[in-house]
């Protein structure tokens, strides 16, 4: 009996786990502009993801620079390098996004 | 047998032709991308049309009147944007005028193309036609706007969200006639023959399969289920209070909401 309710617990936590990634699935978009790049961190509807974790990656997958976005989703930053970047978003209980800033783009941002 | 098959092809083809006449006017308009994700290309090219969608028969088109794009609710003339190209269905043997763009998404979000036509005269019907024309292009993950209103004359507010959509997904809408719903109007829907790469292209068995009807509520709200991938227009009709005057006499005008959706196969 004991084992019935904890599978039927471990299937709710489950169902429960997957339903919140599908409906708070995060999205970063960036683009640069006068010499710095700003990102917009939200979820589908558009509600803003506070206080996710920015990390930016340079073409050969190096950390370049982290740092958190404000309430608003926001989070801009001096253009560390003309390169492709890969910026990701963490938001909490591991979802996770990236958006791809061509170099082109960097370069034309600048 | 091959014969006998070819002989039923051509019957049909002549059917279609023959049926002309009661095919319904569409207005168009048909993004390259529904759905554009980061790794797509953010340019769309856009295609204005006034055609026959199921027989694939083009109708001429001068330059639109209105056609713009609504994002984030804010509206951007694109009129100026538009050039005129050429086309023709297998069957016709002239071109006819269409419209057509590229468009840069540069931002997340839904992107509500609209377009208001000069108006058409129909001498079959006696007379104009004036199809308000939307299309929505979702970008970048951000599904809002979708819903907004243009503030058309007349215009379809999508109650389902018009992306993303599965084929057999029911499509509901409401129909506004200046802002307000109308009731009990009638929704006339044709599925687009001619989409590029769509080699499958339906051959209706008799006239009632190329237009389906259906009718709104009181509240004028309405529903259809789709049954194929592709292309999928919705047009409500309504007689608007204005007159326009062809060859010196008044003349009633035709004005439809026009909502095109596109719909993609489980598999």
């Amino acid at each position: 009996m004991r084992i019935i309710k904890f599978i039927f617990v471990a299937a709710l936590v489950m169902l429960l786990g997957s339903e919140t990634a599908l409906a708070h699935r995060v999205n970063l978009f960036a683009y640069a502009e006068g010499g710095k790049i700003y990102t917009e961190s939200y979820f589908p509807d558009g509600r803003p993801v506070e206080g996710g974790k920015v990390l930016v990656y340079d073409s050969q997958d190096k950390l370049l620079l982290e740092d958190v976005t404000d309430t608003e989703g926001l989070f801009s930053f001096d253009i560390p390098k003309v390169d492709d970047l890969n910026i990701v978003i963490e938001a909490t209980m591991g979802h996770k996004n990236s958006f791809k800033l061509k170099k082109s783009e960097v370069e034309a941002g600048k | 047998m091959q014969t006998k098959r070819a002989l039923l092809l051509i019957m049909m083809v002549l059917m279609m032709i023959a049926a002309d006449p009661v095919s319904a006017h569409f207005g168009t308009i048909t993004p390259s991308d529904d759905i554009v994700t980061q790794d797509d290309d953010k340019t769309l090219n856009v295609q204005v049309k006034f055609i026959h969608p199921m027989e694939l028969h083009y109708m001429e088109m001068v330059k639109p009147k209105q056609f713009g794009v609504m994002h984030g609710g804010k509206k951007t003339d694109l009129l100026g944007k538009l050039e005129a190209a050429k086309g023709k269905s297998p069957d016709q043997d002239q071109d006819f005028t269409f419209w057509t763009t590229a468009y840069q998404v540069r931002r997340p979000g839904d992107y509500t193309f609209y377009v208001e036509p000069t108006p058409y005269w129909e001498p079959a019907e006696d007379l104009f036609i004036v199809h308000y024309t939307k299309v929505c292009v979702n970008a970048l993950g951000l599904e809002k706007g979708w819903d907004d209103h243009v503030g058309l004359e007349t215009e379809i507010i999508p109650f389902t969200r018009p992306y993303g959509l599965w084929t057999g997904n029911l499509f509901t809408g409401q129909v506004l006639l200046k802002g307000k719903p109308v009731p009990f109007a009638e929704v006339e829907i044709e599925y687009l023959n001619e989409t590029p790469g769509n080699i499958n292209v339906v051959l209706p068995p008799a006239d009632p399969y190329v237009t389906q009807v259906v009718k709104a509520g009181a509240d004028g709200v309405f529903s259809y289920a789709m049954p194929k991938s592709g292309w999928w227009g919705f047009s409500a009709l309504n007689e608007a209070e204005w007159k326009l005057k062809h060859d010196g006499q008044e003349k009633g005008v035709e004005i439809g909401a026009v909502y095109w959706v596109y719909t993609r196969d489980m598999k």
